[in-house]
């Protein structure tokens, strides 16, 4: 499964309950579309770096999590649907995995190389023997 | 102008050679820069609130891509300014 960050600023005028009833549905989402959510982060009020549909400040939370690919697609909906929210941004956290899959597949690659390289060197002997 | 007519480089380089860059992702193996890491993005973005160039940070090419990202990413979540003056 892949891992998936899905970051949103909510709008600072939401009451502490609403923006909690806000956060908690969305993690709903989650659930229901079997995924699994791995971390919950929520920095709570933060100054915004440049007004956001004339708010200077939002509440910012952060999910991530793992499962299929149409989570996300599901909380953009629901992102845009709604007022509250004034920025998201859903990414894929496969660096790290990337990574790990190339050095694995190097690693790979190494041990057959070198299981690889005596098989050759007995068959080149056969071969001069049958080329005589 | 030819490089043969250049003029000398001033002997205070010769005897004060510029203090050698390093990446600091490297130095501390790093594999991913995340965009929520505000304190360290900020330390590549002087006060205009440009990206600064390789040439004057040292970051190695591999960490500068994914520290231009992060950069644009956290731009757009209004973590980083596109512009300040």
């Amino acid at each position: 499964m892949r891992q998936y960050e899905t970051g949103f600023v909510l709008s600072p005028g939401l009451s502490e309950e609403d923006a909690g009833a806000f956060i908690r549905q969305m993690a709903d989402v989650i659930s229901q579309k079997k995924g699994k959510m791995v971390k919950q982060d929520i920095w709570g009020k933060r100054r915004l770096a440049f007004p956001i549909k004339r708010f200077t400040e939002g509440i910012y939370v952060f999910f991530l999590y793992e499962g299929p690919g149409d989570i996300s697609q599901e909380l953009e909906r629901r992102f845009k649907q709604s007022d509250s929210v004034i920025r998201f941004l859903t990414i894929k956290k496969d660096a790290k995995d990337a990574f790990r899959k190339k050095k694995r597949a190097a690693r790979e690659a190494a041990a057959a190389a070198a299981q690889a390289a005596p098989a050759p060197e007995a068959t080149p002997a056969p071969a001069a023997g049958e080329e005589k | 102008m030819a490089r043969e007519d250049r003029p000398e480089r001033s002997s205070y380089r010769k005897f004060f050679p510029p203090k050698k860059k390093f990446c600091r992702f490297c130095q501390r193996n790093v594999k991913a820069i995340d965009y929520k890491s505000v304190e360290i993005l900020k330390k590549y973005i002087p006060d205009r609130g440009k990206i600064s160039p390789r040439r004057i940070t040292g970051t190695c090419a591999f960490h500068q891509r994914k520290l231009s990202l992060a950069v644009k990413r956290a731009r757009l979540m209004a973590l980083l300014p596109y512009v300040e003056d």
